[in-house]
């Protein structure tokens, strides 16, 4: 009895030991803790930022082990995960922060403490699918404004005449324009409706009132979808659907590298100084001159960017549509991040930020100029759980690096050929994914066939190209060349060809006839002979052997002994 | 004095008191017998648990997003929007309607003709070959469908979209706005991602299941009736028309009706293949539409808790719907001559 | 009339089968006239292009053309009775093909990647969007399905055959609503399962996403189906064996655990089996509980793990050709797994309760030939030399365990 109550006794102490240690409050980071291991870290967010990020956790597994899960399933879903305690994300990538100014959903910031980190900048490319002749164009150029008409459904046919304007040296088709949307949460899609909001309030309000959202909507992660519109999920949808070969017409808004890897061409968007231009890494770093970052430290919003300057850039090598991708990092310890966490999850940041930079050229991004690396590399400090050995920038090899402190990517940036200012000169030389492939004027009011030969007609390989040549073919002006016109080739054939000539197709026909019928009809061939084949007799069965006999019991069958009935007598 | 007979009955005499009592009959439970009936019990119990808290927590959870505007308002709206509080499963529910009646439209008349060929047609050889390989067909998961839909199917049906919208365009359930076929330059991609074409696909998934249970119903027709049908000199097709599909009535209906249940529930065959645009679409052959299922699948990691919470109550109609469907079928099964058979 | 003026060769052997000539020379022609037409008006009149087109008009021809031969031959009856079977034919014979080119499809475009050995040996962790075939594999998919179906079987076998035993053994009301609820729950979205156990599991109860939740959400989509199943069977054994059972003095536990079971082996293995094959072929509800991932992930409790209808529904979605590749192998992976599961359950299965295989029976039979013999032997007080040859003797003879079971052998 008195063991009994001892051990009652030392049962309830143990349980209010325990209650009260799990009750304790979440250990703040001390940053002279440092993890361990290298424990695995899983992290969820956009698509815009994904090659580059996937090539950095690829790299660090074969260099390092370090174990870097990604699952790119949009901006909105990495927000969201990352604010939710079980949401099972150590860290979140994202185009926009939390709580946007001006957008269409509260997103509010999480109790969780983060901190904003810029990893990489980058360009939002408009890639398309356009056949004139029989062949892929590949230097279609358009305006901002022609741009966002067709993102808001007020342009429908390629042949628009503000598109023709753009493109004097094309003999643009009559056909429809299929405008490919993210039908998931995308950072992409909010930086275009940045966009579209603040340089052509009267197009995106033309956007809202046909998506029946009110005037002036905000910002939205959740481009809307008009009739007529395609949409897909992620951006390997959106690129994969334009990169089909059959779906002629569409357009779509996508980061740069999905439209290298997938060997198509971009859009040359016109900047505030009359140039086209596409977004190379050189193109890029010098918009992003004119970013503005958050320099208030004690904000929640610290590091983030404000586009605006970028848009209107003054600068002829702008691209006007670039931006930076952001990553949220834990700073303490809750919501399961551990101290072995912090570390592979800072050494990651470390190398990415540092070496990693070196492939966002080849990978279709540009890199991040000296001063966000440097604040970037203050923010990995407050991961807990990092290793806080400092990283040595000198030795980063940025391309952006120089020694006298400007941005050596954006200061030695060609500039844009004189085709590709706004007028009736259009370049020949293909852009993105396409950019080895040139296109000849087709246009009405001159250009022949040949003028684009020197570009060659192979393909670039996806990684490597593309990825600064603003191209050197020749340059067709419109006006002056009297050469004869080529009219746009035959009608795309729209119904699947049937590679038989006429005598197969018959004799394939007949053929399959006829094996069908010897399916379903031979059994009853067989039933057309009668049978009078003799059986064969089978052999006797063996009995087997025993060593005892057992005795067998006949049972009487009643039927034996069935009197016979009376035989049937024929007449005569 | 006549004889009368008259047959005097004594009094009754009363039962002497015996020590022979009525026992009573009690079965005496073994020891083990009470830990398995309460062991039962309680897996049972926990079953129905489970099943009833599904019904439950979509409620619960969906509730929030239900109070907000009204029932009423959730069930009309067409825009999916919960971020600006203007959201709605009309569109999206009338998309799995249409998806499911589709398949439905096709996967029948497939399966019908499969199930009589394999009961009446097919040579005994291949009966048993035929029926494996349906029912094979039926446990292909379904992502292997979509895969083949979104790939094999979809680039080589556009042809036919395009010659209905052609010629029968004139009935407005095949007309597709925008299309123009008069122009020799237009996009097939109008007709991708369309209903038609995700109805064919679900269609083809559903097919195998609805084929399996009427080929069971099918040849459980009597053969008695069915000798005697062709003894009258009924041709083959007069003895099913008589026989067989009467008999069978109940396990069509039946086998119908569970093929579009799961026609409705079908998440990533249409997933892969639809182009969400949350508008009702009436022409089957346009390319845009949704269902409920792939609203959910393609939404869910991105939202916030209140759109999570208008996910649960648009999952929840889904399983309302598939539950008076699926009540249905089992009612009907049930009362047809061919009722327990159809398993 | 005598038997001698009957020439045997006066009476022709009259042939019973139900085709002949006419009909398949009917058929024939009726095919070579419709193709022929079609085929020249596509060609010279030019009215249609493209192959469907072409079947599509040829087939129409066909059956105008058979019926009006048919008529010529048959009355309007037959002439029904023959569209009628045309009809049922070219339906069977469109649904075979089309569920054969689904199958063929995916194994003939998933067929490069199955020849890479790293294709099974590897995970997705080190291959990019641009690497070749010979880098990356779905051992991560492989192991996590088998992780989450063999979690999903150890909760649901013993709850599903439970349920099942309570339906079958102790029929009433509660019973019956139970049977009504599980048949309701076949039909089950399976999105809707894998919402449920978000919203329980990961919302409510706080478990992170991970291979424990996705393997709970494949239960609630299993469960229906194997206790369905389970209790078809389980009502299908023949009462007059639990009675014997009964009267034997056995408890209603041993009945059950000894006679019932065992009676229904095959079919309880089939219904679990196809149970099975329906769990590891259902994408949503993992896609919803466990996340992406590309690492082989052994723990499932925590870490996102993903499973080969989910890395199908993933590598599918990306523009790269060798991606697309890996998802039609990964699908032909699949599908050969749920192959191999349905050859087992046929195989194991598709016997009625008691009924026995041809071994079973042949050990069966030699046994009640030697329990015959014994019994006559000692009827007739005779030293019964044994059959078989004799053990040696041990000090302390084991008990022979007598049990009452009919299906299975000693």
């Amino acid at each position: 009895m008195r063991r009994l109550r001892f051990g009652a006794v030392s049962l309830a102490a143990l349980v209010i030991v325990g209650l009260g240690a799990t009750g304790a409050p979440p250990a703040e980071a001390r940053p002279t803790d440092v993890g361990a291991n290298y424990a695995t870290i899983s992290g969820i967010g956009s698509t815009w930022s994904a090659n580059a990020l996937q090539q950095w956790a690829r790299n660090v597994l074969s260099n390092y082990h370090w174990k870097v899960n990604y699952s790119d399933a949009g901006s909105s879903a990495g927000r969201q995960a990352f604010a939710l305690p079980n949401g099972g994300a150590d860290f979140a990538v994202s185009e926009i922060p939390y709580a946007l100014k001006n957008s269409d959903s509260v997103d509010p910031v999480p109790a969780r403490k983060f901190a904003y980190m810029p990893i990489v900048a980058g360009g939002t490319s408009f890639m398309y699918n356009l056949v004139i002749g029989g062949k892929r164009v590949t230097n279609l150029r358009l305006s901002g404004a022609t741009v966002s008409k067709i993102f808001a459904g007020a342009i429908t046919k390629w042949n628009d005449p503000a598109i023709a304007a753009d493109n004097p040296a094309l003999a643009l088709p009559a056909i429809q324009i299929v405008p490919v949307v993210r039908s998931d949460g995308s950072g992409t899609s909010a930086q275009l409706s940045a966009w579209m909001r603040s340089q052509f309030p009267d197009i995106w309000n033309g956007l809202c009132q046909r998506a029946g959202r009110p005037t002036n909507c905000g910002i939205t992660s959740n481009f809307p979808a008009l009739p007529g519109f395609k949409a897909q999920s992620g951006s390997n949808g959106v690129a994969g659907y334009v990169a089909q070969p059959q779906y002629v017409g569409s357009i779509t808004y996508v980061e740069y590298s999905y439209a290298l890897n997938s060997h198509f061409p971009v859009v040359k968007l016109l900047n505030a100084a009359g140039y086209y231009t596409e977004p190379t890494a050189g193109n890029v770093a010098v918009a992003l001159l004119k970013a503005q970052i958050n320099q208030d430290q004690s904000s929640t919003d610290y590091l983030t960017q404000i586009l605006g300057g970028v848009y209107t850039n003054p600068d002829p090598r702008t691209y006007p549509l670039s931006s930076y991708s952001y990553m949220l990092v834990p700073t303490a310890l809750e919501y399961g991040f551990t101290n072995d966490k912090g570390l592979t999850l800072a050494a990651f940041a470390d190398y990415f930020l540092c070496e990693g930079q070196q492939q966002a050229d080849v990978l279709g991004y540009s890199a991040l100029p000296i001063n966000l690396v440097q604040a970037g590399l203050d923010q990995v400090l407050k991961i807990p759980g990092g290793d806080p050995t400092n990283v040595n920038i000198a030795k980063c090899n940025n391309p952006t690096f120089s020694s006298d402190g400007s941005n050596k990517l954006a200061t030695t940036a060609p500039q844009p050929q004189a085709c590709d200012k706004q007028g009736p000169k259009q370049c020949t030389a293909g852009t993105g994914g396409a950019s080895g492939t040139s296109t000849s004027s087709s246009s009405g009011s001159g250009g022949g066939g040949s003028s684009g030969a020197s570009g060659g007609s192979g393909t670039s390989s996806g990684g490597s190209g593309g990825a600064g040549t603003d191209g050197s073919g020749p340059v067709v002006d419109a006006a002056s060349d009297t050469r004869p016109v080529t009219v746009a080739g035959k009608p795309q054939k729209i119904s699947a060809t049937f590679p038989l000539a006429t005598p197969g197709l018959i004799a394939a026909g007949a053929i399959a006839l006829a094996v069908l019928i010897a399916i379903f009809g031979a059994p009853a061939f067989f039933r057309l002979r009668p049978k009078n084949r003799p059986r064969a007799a089978r052999p006797a069965r063996v009995r087997r052997r025993r060593d005892f006999t057992i005795p067998r019991i006949h049972l009487r069958s009643p039927r034996r002994e069935r009197a016979p009935g009376p035989v049937p007598t024929e007449g005569p | 004095m006549t004889d009368t007979f008259t047959d005097v009955l004594e009094a009754p005499q009363p039962v002497p008191p015996t020590d022979d009592k009525p026992r009573s009959l009690k079965a005496k439970a073994d020891r083990s017998d009470l830990p398995f009936r309460i062991g039962t019990r309680t897996a049972a119990s926990g079953v129905l648990a489970i099943m009833l808290l599904v019904g439950i927590f979509l409620l619960i959870q969906g509730g929030q997003a239900l109070t907000a505007d009204g029932p009423i308002k959730f069930l009309t709206t067409q825009s999916w929007e919960p971020n600006s509080g203007v959201f709605g499963i009309a569109a999206v529910i009338l998309g799995s309607i249409f998806i499911a009646l589709t398949a439905i439209f096709f996967a029948v008349p497939l399966a019908t003709g499969t199930a009589l060929y394999i009961s009446e047609y097919a040579p005994r050889q291949i009966k048993q070959g035929l029926i494996t390989l349906v029912d094979l067909m039926a446990a292909v998961p379904s992502v292997v469908y979509g895969l083949w839909g979104l790939k094999a199917l979809q680039p080589n049906i556009l042809n036919v979209s395009q010659f209905i919208a052609t010629w029968f365009g004139w009935i407005p359930i095949f007309h597709v706005d925008g299309f123009d076929s008069s122009d020799p330059l237009s996009s097939p991609t109008i007709f991708t991602a369309s209903t038609f074409v995700i109805g064919l696909v679900v269609g083809m998934m559903v097919a195998p299941i609805t084929c399996s249970i009427m080929r069971e119903v099918f040849t459980q027709a009597p053969i008695g009736e069915r000798e005697g049908a062709l003894a009258l000199g009924a041709t083959r097709w007069g003895m099913i028309r008589q026989v067989v599909i009467p008999f069978g009535r109940g396990g069509m209906i039946g086998g119908t009706m569970l093929g579009l249940g799961r026609a409705l529930g079908e998440t990533i065959a249409v997933a892969l293949i639809v182009s969400p645009i949350y508008q009702i679409q009436p022409q089957i052959l346009k390319s845009g539409t949704s269902t409920i299922s792939a609203l959910i699948a393609l939404r869910y990691s991105e939202s916030s808790p209140f759109e999570i919470s208008a996910l649960m109550a648009a999952g929840l109609a889904l399983f309302v719907l598939t539950l008076i469907v699926n009540f249905g079928a089992s009612l009907i099964i049930a009362r047809s001559r061919s009722g327990a058979s159809s398993d | 009339m005598t038997t001698a003026e009957l020439n045997p060769t006066d009476e022709v052997r009259r042939s019973t089968g139900a085709i002949r000539g006419s009909d398949v020379f009917g058929i024939l022609g009726a095919a070579v006239a419709a193709i022929s037409l079609s085929a020249w008006l596509m060609t010279q009149l030019e009215i249609f292009q493209g192959f469907l087109p072409f079947v599509g008009f040829a087939y129409a021809f066909f059956v105008v053309i058979y019926g009006v031969v048919t008529r010529f031959d048959e009355s309007g009856m037959a002439v029904r009775d023959r569209l009628v079977a045309v009809l049922v034919h070219s339906l069977a014979v469109v649904l075979m093909l089309a569920l054969v080119w689904v199958v063929g499809f995916t194994f003939f475009s998933g067929f490069l990647p199955l020849l890479h050995l790293n294709f099974f040996t590897s995970d997705m962790s080190s291959a990019g969007p641009l690497d070749p075939l010979t880098r990356g594999g779905i051992l991560h998919a492989i192991a996590g399905t088998l992780i989450m179906v063999t979690i999903a079987l150890s909760i649901s076998i013993p709850l599903g055959v439970a349920t099942a035993v309570y339906l079958s053994e102790f029929p009433g009301r509660y019973s019956r609503v139970i049977r009504t609820v599980v048949e309701a729950m076949t039909a089950l979205p399976s999105i809707v399962a894998g919402l449920f156990i978000y919203a329980t599991v990961i919302l409510i109860l706080g478990f992170p996403r991970s291979g424990f939740a996705a393997s709970l959400a494949i239960t609630v989509m299993m469960l229906p189906i194997i206790i369905r199943s389970s209790d078809v069977v389980l009502r299908l054994v023949p009462s007059g064996l639990k009675e014997a059972s009964q009267a034997l003095g056995s408890s209603r536990w041993r009945t059950v655990w000894h006679v019932v079971l065992p009676t229904a082996r095959s079919g309880l293995t089939t219904a679990i089996i196809l149970g099975t094959a329906r769990g590891v072929g259902e994408t949503s509800p993992v896609l919803l509980t466990a996340g992406i991932t590309t690492f082989f992930n052994f723990n499932p409790f925590s870490g996102p793990m993903i499973s080969l209808p989910l890395a199908t529904y993933t590598f599918v979605k990306s523009p790269e050709d060798n991606f697309i590749a890996r998802g039609y192998g990964s699908a032909a992976v699949l599908m050969l797994l749920v192959l191999v599961l349905f050859i087992v359950a046929r195989l194991i299965g598709g016997r009625g309760p008691g009924v026995l295989s041809g071994r079973q029976l042949r050990r069966r039979l030699q046994q009640s030939r030697v329990d015959d013999y014994r019994f006559r032997a000692r009827e007739l007080g005779v030293a019964a030399p044994s059959p078989v040859a004799p053990r040696p003797t041990d000090p302390l003879p084991r008990r022979r365990r007598r049990r009452v079971t009919t299906g299975s052998s000693s």
